[in-house]
């Protein structure tokens, strides 16, 4: 009898499918608390065709497939939730397939990352952009979008699914769809209207409801005049009012703001980092922009307005450009506002990495960052918020970052600070994003329990044989 | 090996598998050999770290199918040299470690078993007969001389024009030279984890450089450099002489005036390839540049450079034990060469020169040593 091994073979070739132990472990887990579980084989296509097969073998097989592309989503995502699934490795379907100048837009293959992205612009079309997470810049940007991340021109368009123009993707059952203007064929990715909204059966599904093989992504211009700024700012509610101001305004293409720890750490301080009285207790990177000096001028003297007159109520707040803090920090400090994910680095300090993170409504923000700050202090952990106002501040992003060494006792520890993170989020009514299944539970206890049926009924009728990734989300 | 400490151990709550250590930092061009071949993520520097834990920790079993995730890796090291994180020069140590639990675990790989049984039988890794010593009859060297050129295996019995440029190049710069009764350095057994024959061979190439009552030596293979300089010591070998590369040694030659190369009208484009065990395992980068800037040649560099240069595909065991790979490996590099336009390929591992060799089309740039490349001109 053929094996299940040799059918898949068969499809990719027997170099790209293993059901070694070294895989079986090593794809079982990720950098965070979430417990693994091993997959009975991992196999590796290259194209969108040899997908299709894949999936079509996993209904014939009844076998549970997990799409991977490099496994960092800091939600445990790609762990498999049932015995015997198996992971579809994504990196090779690797092609930037086409970069349109005049419609904006680049149409690239799971396993492209940031990284590829950057370089490729800056050599072939050094006038455009994408937007960057401080993720290494080597994790998918379709994951990153299919999971409705943020990179640094969220603040200005909202969560990455918004810069989808449509995609390509294997259905659960086995054929190839197209959503968006792309229906018409080739070259014709501009954008999701006016048609039925169909991108939204993929983004925020966690591999639920297909396998995407393509996606068109928005580019931006590059702004020709842009300046960045260091904002440090004192008390959670002080700092997010005056974001908001700022955001408002419509001042910065991106602001992240940063635990003063994160920003200590930048500067190269060791790990643990402490807070310590008196100091800061945020930090922002602001970056502005103008399609001439004199509109970026502009905005420059109004920021400096608004933070001035932040100053009544806390005079320490203090407004820096960005050429000092190069100077006092170093040359690499450009780095972390031209590519975020030049600014990681601490994150790689031990072999865990967790957060708890959600979209919330802009009055809930501070009161978060409060209440969250508390329970993290009270498990011992450094204070490591990262924040951002999204969409032009129709709502904001927070996340409390732990970094730890994975033994036994600190993921229970992690798992416990994560929960009660997790129940101050839902008491504030906030959307918890890239959610583990253990979150995704909680999230459903407190939901419409309609919304939960629709998204049980949709996953259903697109994977009758709940072959795409089981038991994620918590379904 | 003597040391007891165990730097998996050392790092057991390390690597966030972020992925950096896959390509060249802000380059994004591949910089793993392995990974970019095999694909699995246990194929790239993190899987490994990954394992070992594990496998230190006793949450995975040793069998046989984790060979060659432990195994197909060029020891080339461009993942230190990518990796951020606080353990990242000690990825190498990581896997070499890995790999010498894994022989002792579950035995090595059967090519790799076969050149250690030559190393121990012969001296040397490929089983030819051992004749090092005949080279001071041959070419009417002392017995005892200030320094003593460390010949290496792969320039003994293979690449045998590199020992010949070498001694060319050093008779004539008049430099008091001998070579002595050389075993292996032990270099391929340390990388392959294949560590017990090591200390008697180590412990016998010290005795012999003593004999020869040198100060110093000279080794033309990057890997024999390595490991006399770094391993050595870490066996409690002590060589008591200072250990320098050829390209080092050239540079002061040069600089006072016992070489000096003269002109010619046609001045070759060349590029020059960053042995892995010269450069990132050893820092020496600038050397061999200076050298070559001596010379009356151009040299045009290749898209990866010093520390992010892609490695040849050779080491770590990987040529004996994966030899399409390595090649394959190897035209990646010589792809490179070839987009620089040069005429000459020049490195300075015969290990190197070996495997580009391999990799290279017939009406392709020659390769060769950077010992060969001072010959033309003096
Ligand atoms: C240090 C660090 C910083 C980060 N910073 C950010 C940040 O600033 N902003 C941000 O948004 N994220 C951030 N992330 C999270 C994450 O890295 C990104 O969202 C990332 O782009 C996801 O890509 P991935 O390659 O890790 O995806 P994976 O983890 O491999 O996959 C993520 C999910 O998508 C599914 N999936 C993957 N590919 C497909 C496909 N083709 N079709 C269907 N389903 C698919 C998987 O099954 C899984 O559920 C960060 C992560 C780390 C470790
Ligand atoms: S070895 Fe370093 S670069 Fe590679 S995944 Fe681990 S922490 Fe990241
Ligand atoms: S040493 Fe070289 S081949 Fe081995 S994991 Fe590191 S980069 Fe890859």
């Amino acid at each position: 009898m053929v094996s299940l091994k040799e059918k898949f073979e068969k499809i990719v070739g027997a170099d790209h499918v293993s059901d070694g132990s070294a895989e079986r472990y090593v794809y079982s887990r990720d950098m965070t608390e979430n417990p693994p579980r091993e997959p009975q084989l991992v196999v590796m296509p290259s194209t969108a065709e040899e997908v299709q097969q894949i999936v079509r073998l996993a209904n014939e097989e009844r076998v549970p497939l997990v799409p991977f592309a490099t496994g960092q989503n800091v939600g445990g995502l790609t762990i498999p939730q049932v015995d015997d699934a198996v992971i579809v490795d994504l990196k090779r379907m690797n092609r930037i397939l086409n970069v349109d100048e005049e419609g904006m837009y680049m149409v690239v293959e799971p396993g492209v990352t940031f990284g590829h992205v950057r370089k490729y612009l800056d050599e072939n079309h050094p006038n455009l952009r994408y937007t960057y997470a401080i993720s290494s810049p080597f994790t998918s940007v379709i994951a990153n979008a299919l999971l409705q991340g943020l990179c640094d021109l969220s603040t200005r368009y909202g969560a990455m699914a918004e810069f989808i123009n449509g995609l390509e993707a294997v259905l659960p059952t086995g054929e190839i769809v197209r959503v968006g203007s792309a229906i018409l064929g080739d070259d014709n990715w501009f954008g999701r209207y006016p048609l039925p909204d169909l991108v939204g059966l993929f983004t925020g599904w966690q591999g639920m409801t297909g396998i995407v093989t393509k996606m068109a992504l928005q580019l931006w211009p590059k702004k020709p005049f842009t300046r960045h700024f260091a904002l440090f700012t004192f008390g959670e509610f002080m700092t997010t009012d005056l974001l908001k101001q700022i955001v408002r305004a419509d001042l910065a293409e991106d602001a992240g703001a940063l635990s003063f720890s994160v920003v200590k750490g930048l500067i190269g301080m060791p790990a643990p980092i402490e807070a310590i009285e008196g100091e800061p207790d945020y930090g922002t990177f602001l970056n502005l922009s103008g399609v001439t000096r004199l509109v970026l001028g502009g905005k420059v003297r109004l920021l400096e307005g608004i933070v001035n007159n932040s100053k009544v109520k806390e005079p320490k707040n203090l407004l820096i450009p960005f050429e000092a803090v190069a100077r006092l920090m170093s040359e690499e400090a450009y780095g972390w506002v031209d590519f975020p994910s030049d600014s990681f680095k601490q994150l790689t300090e031990y072999d865990g990495l967790t957060w708890m993170g959600t979209y919330i409504h802009p009055r809930n923000w501070g009161e978060a960052l409060v209440k969250g700050r508390e329970i993290v202090e009270k498990y011992g952990y450094e204070l490591m918020a990262f924040l951002k106002p999204m969409k032009g501040m129709h709502f904001c992003e927070f996340k409390f970052i732990i970094r730890f060494e994975r033994d036994d006792e600190n993921l229970k520890k992690v798992r416990q600070c994560n929960n009660e993170l997790l129940d101050l989020a839902l008491d504030l009514k906030a959307i918890p994003y890239k959610t583990p299944v253990w979150s995704a539970k909680k999230l459903h206890e407190r939901a419409d329990p309609n919304f939960v049926e629709l998204v049980r009924r949709i996953r259903d009728l697109l994977d009758p044989n709940g072959i795409m990734n089981p038991g994620r989300w918590g379904l | 090996m003597t040391s007891d400490e165990s730097v998996i151990e050392q790092w057991l709550h390390s690597c966030v598998r972020c992925s950096n250590c896959k390509y060249v930092f802000r380059e994004y061009s591949p910089s793993c050999p392995s990974g970019e071949h095999f694909g699995f993520e246990t194929y790239y520097a993190s899987g490994r770290i990954w394992l070992a834990q594990a496998l230190y920790k006793g949450e995975l079993e040793w069998e046989s199918s984790l060979l060659d995730p432990i195994f197909a890796c060029t020891t080339c090291g461009n993942c230190e040299s990518q990796c951020l994180a606080p353990h990242s020069e000690y990825i190498v140590d990581m896997i070499e470690e890995l790999r010498a639990r894994a022989v002792q675990e579950i035995g090595g790989l059967p090519s790799h078993i076969r050149f250690r049984e030559n190393v121990v039988q012969c001296h040397n890794p490929y089983g030819a007969e051992h004749h090092n010593r005949n080279l001071v009859e041959t070419h009417s060297l002392p017995l005892q001389a200030e320094t003593v050129y460390f010949v290496g295996c792969t320039s003994n019995y293979r690449e045998t024009q590199i020992r010949d440029a070498t001694i060319s190049v050093l008779k004539k710069a008049g430099v008091d030279f001998t070579v002595v009764d050389e075993y292996c350095c032990g270099s391929p057994l340390i990388r392959t984890g294949q560590l017990d024959p090591v200390n008697e061979a180590a412990q016998h190439n010290a005795d012999a450089i003593k004999d020869a009552g040198a100060k110093r030596v000279v080794t033309s293979c990057s890997g024999c450099y390595r490991t006399l300089s770094r391993d050595y010591p870490k066996l409690d070998i002590e060589l008591g002489v200072e250990v320098v590369h050829i390209t080092q040694f050239l540079k002061e030659l040069i600089d006072k005036g016992a070489i000096v190369p003269r002109s010619t009208e046609h001045r070759p484009i060349i590029t020059w390839h960053d042995p892995c065990h010269l450069g990132r395992h050893m820092g020496i980068y600038d050397e061999p540049r200076d050298v070559i800037s001596t010379l009356p040649v151009d040299l045009v560099e290749m898209e990866t450079t010093r520390e992010n240069a892609w490695c040849c595909g050779a080491g770590g065991g990987a040529k004996a034990a994966y030899n399409d790979w390595s090649v394959e490996t190897s035209k990646k590099r010589i792809e490179q060469a070839l987009r620089t336009g040069a005429e000459l390929i020049v490195t300075a591992c015969p290990f190197c020169t070996r495997n580009l060799r391999d990799g290279s089309s017939e009406d392709g740039p020659p390769v060769i040593d950077i010992t060969e490349l001072v010959g033309r001109f003096i």
